[in-house]
């Protein structure tokens, strides 16, 4: 307790700190205000995603059955993990076990090149088995300690989000679960890759994110392993959905001849249906977009891929069996730490947990125990929290158990209190339950106050409440005194009827919008920097040629289904994957007007990368294959039986310096739609 | 309050033995102590079977909802938790909703700003009520607090155990406050009127923090 009053007198004296919360707080409440507006029935979705996840947590162990059986089935490897230190244990294992990387990419003539050149990692390690391993974002990887444990293990791990990136080559934790960086300012991090990095100093966001893009690119390309989150899980497909907007997710868990999905065990819906309704709500909450760049959706392995899940216990079960159970219906969006009062005055690193703000004062001391109980008392029951989350949590009443003493292991009551804030509360106790009692002191607490001519008593700081306030002096005449005065010329009335008044009801209109499909759908991709070109079918592709001819392409990656379509002389058509080659060409198997996204398929890495690697990414769709709703594309056979699937909504971006918005992480910087229509 | 009633022609009853209803027990963690205050509020409000009305949204917020919360795997107490519950009424929810009433006739001379305190807001749900009571005081005109929402880092047993967040929130209230360009501010709870107030007059600050009655009650 002590600790943490230390850390929040720390982060409110850092005035960078107190910059970057504010301006996270304001933007990510209001932006996220914005974003619910677009979708009217945000309120009954809400409640819907609240019943869904209930149920879930309600039935957990055969929703968890259900789901490992088609995943089983869709050939990826389980691993089962009761707590932090046999998830490590099982990812050192499968990281010995898998072989390094020895494929026909062409960037592992980098590190040929640059072991030659001794500038590699691995040339300072003499033991060549110790394997490098590409991370995207991932907080249950951080709440096992999976960096560390592998660093020990002389493994090199490169986290890849760029915020996480950021704070991994500070060598400091997340300080929030969606933004890790959010802390920082651009100047923090422009010194950060000047000294560690060895560019020059730049604040530029687009110049430092570029940068970024560069290093990431080869940890990439050179990964024997990835290793992931996961968002969401589905129990009637077995389907892994990943959400990021930088493009990492998808190069890891597509890239690396081995994948290791870390997930919680918590983290599941039953249906594709009710995954569509949680996508509408998280990416709002969470970064205020309809949403994310990538939306990700693995049901199986790619040839010569081995995929892992390893599926987290580590107290949820205890948890499950608490009265914190509802704070297992968590989705991690991050928006009660937004909306958050005491988030947005000392940041997420005061907490000293992985998980901090609401949610994380309750799961922290709900999962880890004792030591992270007082959290809970950094919090003035505002219910901000409640309102802010997406599947309506009851986030203060969670936090009042905490508080009780009701966390599997964490029973001391009123844990973190200060022992004269104990002895006062004790004593009032007291007080109140003698009502005499009670009224005899105020009334001698009027009679002490009317000393004092003063209308307020400064107390001193050491007081708490006289640390930056005054306190009222209580009435002369306590209320219960004045009362037999009052009631004695009281005038007698007739009680009026009593009429309840009907609550005014909100209707929100749906909007009846005349657009049709094709204009929702090129408004929606224009909003996110994407590009539509209508051609007709009989153009295809002499058009793309062409297009590609004036922007000075010489080499392209196309999908390989759509090779035999393409003939150039003057263009290099390539079906493999190849990270030195700008351009590639893919179909679009449908699209969702509502988000302006659409939708890839991939069966290999040949035909994932297509979308993914290159600058541009240029996608053949067709008019009849856009449809109105997220719901709608979730549910098509197309997306199931893929191996791969990822509903793409623009150009690569991030947000994590500063909140910025910048175009083109580590997916394409450019996304132009040719749109057949007839 | 009271003058408010009487003036509407209601009856109202002051039961003597009340004191506490135990929520700064009960948000500290200390149900035992809670509940015992929450068994003696019930007792004393089943001898006075009429409609319940506190001026505090925090207040009814406990007996609305922290009561079941506390009483929940009580299969004697949780049915009469429930009875007090269901006939407990914050200030102006009760005059709006149950009374129908939103002009009292009140008057007021200046400009007013609402702060909607946080029980009241997203515990109880009271937000249209205060704001149509204001809206019909004759005199004064209602200014829009910036940020009315926040909380104002009072939170009970908060204030004293974490006096530098409530410091800095409180501070961010004043600084709203200072830029509704308001001489009053009004509120409909008793925790965050003492607490901005407490703040206001350390400051030295000239604005005035006044309960929702006071205006209502003035003629």
């Amino acid at each position: 307790m002590k600790q943490f009053r230390q850390r929040i007198r720390k982060s409110l004296a850092d005035a960078n700190l107190q910059t970057a919360l504010d301006a996270n707080a304001q933007r990510r409440v209001e932006g996220s205000v914005a974003a619910f507006k677009t979708l009217p029935d945000h309120q009954e979705r809400r409640q819907h995603a609240h019943r869904i996840r209930e149920q879930v947590i309600a039935s957990l162990d055969d929703v968890v059955a259900q789901f490992l059986t088609k995943v089983e089935e869709n050939g990826i490897i389980i691993h089962r993990a009761k707590d932090a230190d046999e998830a490590v244990k099982i990812a050192l294992e499968i990281i010995n076990d898998s072989p390094p990387r020895r494929d026909t990419l062409s960037g592992t003539r980098v590190r040929e090149e640059k072991q030659k050149n001794k500038k590699t990692w691995r040339s300072s390690h003499l033991d060549d088995l110790k394997k490098l391993i590409a991370k995207s974002k991932s907080m249950v990887t951080e709440e096992i300690g999976l960096n560390e444990a592998l660093e020990t293990a002389d493994h090199r791990i490169v986290e890849t989000d760029l915020g996480e990136y950021i704070i991994q080559l500070r060598h400091e934790k997340p300080s929030h679960i969606i933004t890790p960086a959010v802390h920082l300012r651009r100047q923090d991090v422009a010194q950060l890759f000047h000294k560690e990095l060895g560019i020059p100093y730049t604040e530029d966001i687009p110049t430092l994110t570029e940068v970024a893009r560069k290093n990431l690119r080869e940890i990439f390309i050179e990964a024997d392993i990835g290793v992931s989150g996961i968002n969401f899980g589905v129990a009637e497909s077995g389907t892994l959905c990943i959400v990021t907007n930088e493009g990492n997710g998808r190069m890891v868990t597509t890239l690396p001849r081995t994948h290791i999905a870390v997930m919680g065990m918590e983290r599941l819906v039953p249906t594709m249906n009710d995954l569509a309704l949680m996508l509408s709500l998280l990416p709002r909450s969470a970064t205020t977009q309809k949403i994310s760049v990538y939306t990700q959706f693995i049901q199986n392995p790619l040839p010569e891929q081995k995929r892992h899940l390893i599926l987290l216990d580590n107290g949820r079960s205890a948890l499950r069996n608490s009265p914190l159970n509802d704070s297992l219906m968590c989705i991690r969006c991050g928006a009660c730490l937004n909306a958050c009062p005491i988030f947005r005055e000392i940041g997420g690193h005061a907490y000293a947990s992985v998980y901090p703000g609401p949610i994380g004062s309750v799961i922290s001391a709900g999962l880890f125990g004792a030591e992270h109980a007082p959290l809970a008392q950094a919090c003035t029951v505002c219910g901000a929290c409640k309102v802010a989350c997406p599947v309506d949590i009851d986030l203060p009443k969670m936090l009042l158990r905490v508080r009780a003493g009701e966390a599997p292991k964490a029973k001391e009551k009123g844990a973190g209190l200060s022992l004269p804030v104990k002895w006062g509360l004790n004593a009032y106790r007291r007080l109140a339950l003698h009502s005499n009692l009670f009224g005899v002191t105020q009334k001698w607490m009027g009679k002490l106050a009317s000393t004092t001519k003063r209308d307020f008593l400064h107390l001193p700081a050491w007081t708490g409440w006289g640390y930056s306030k005054n306190f009222p002096r209580p009435a002369a005449k306590p209320f219960r005194e004045r009362w037999s005065q009052i009631s004695e010329n009281k005038i007698s009335g007739i009680r009026p009827a009593k009429e309840k008044i009907t609550k005014e009801t909100h209707i929100t209109a749906l909007p009846t919008t005349p657009d049709s499909l094709i204009d929702i759908f090129s408004k929606e991709l224009n909003a996110l920097s994407g590009e539509i070109i209508s051609v007709s079918k009989s153009e295809i592709p002499k058009r793309i040629i062409t297009y590609l001819h004036q922007r000075g392409v010489t080499q392209v990656h196309i999908e390989p289904d759509l090779a035999e379509y393409f003939h150039s002389t003057e263009i290099a058509i390539q079906t493999e994957a190849n990270p030195n080659i700008t351009v590639g060409i893919t179909k679009a198997v449908a699209a969702v007007a509502e988000t302006g996204s659409i939708l890839v398929t991939g069966e290999n890495r040949d035909s994932s990368s297509a979308s993914l690697l290159p600058e541009i990414h240029i996608a053949i769709l067709q008019v009849s294959d856009i449809y109105a709703t997220l719901e709608e594309v979730l549910s098509l056979p197309q997306l199931v039986n893929a191996a791969t699937a990822s509903l793409i909504s623009g150009p690569s971006r991030t947000a994590d310096i500063e909140m910025t918005l910048t175009i083109g992480v580590h997916g394409p910087k450019e996304l132009i739609v040719f749109l057949i229509d007839g | 309050m009271v003058n408010i009633f009487n003036h509407l022609g209601v009856d109202v009853e002051f039961p003597a033995d009340q004191n506490c209803c135990g929520q700064p027990s009960f948000n500290a963690g200390l149900r035992l102590d809670a509940r015992k205050m929450a068994e003696h509020t019930i007792q004393v409000f089943e001898a006075a079977p009429n409609d319940i009305v506190a001026p505090s949204g925090s207040c009814v917020g406990m007996m609305r909802h922290g009561y079941l919360e506390l009483f929940a795997d009580d299969p004697n107490w949780l049915p009469r938790a429930e009875a007090l519950a269901a006939r407990t009424y914050e200030f102006t929810e009760y005059l709006v909703d149950v009374l129908g009433v939103t002009d009292v006739g009140a008057h007021w001379d200046g400009v007013l700003t609402y702060h909607p305190s946080c029980h009241l807001l997203r515990d109880l749900g009271v937000d249209r009520q205060p704001r149509a009571l204001l809206a019909s005081v004759k005199g004064a005109p209602l200014v829009e607090l910036p940020h009315a929402e926040e909380c104002c880092g009072f939170g009970g047993v908060f204030s004293v155990e974490h006096p530098e967040i409530s410091a800095e929130m409180l501070q961010r209230k004043i600084t709203n406050l200072d830029k509704s360009e308001s001489p009053t501010l009004v509120l409909a709870d008793t925790g965050c009127r003492m607490h901005i107030a407490g703040g206001l007059n350390r400051q030295k600050k000239s604005q005035r923090v006044v309960h929702i009655a006071e205006v209502l009650a003035n003629r």
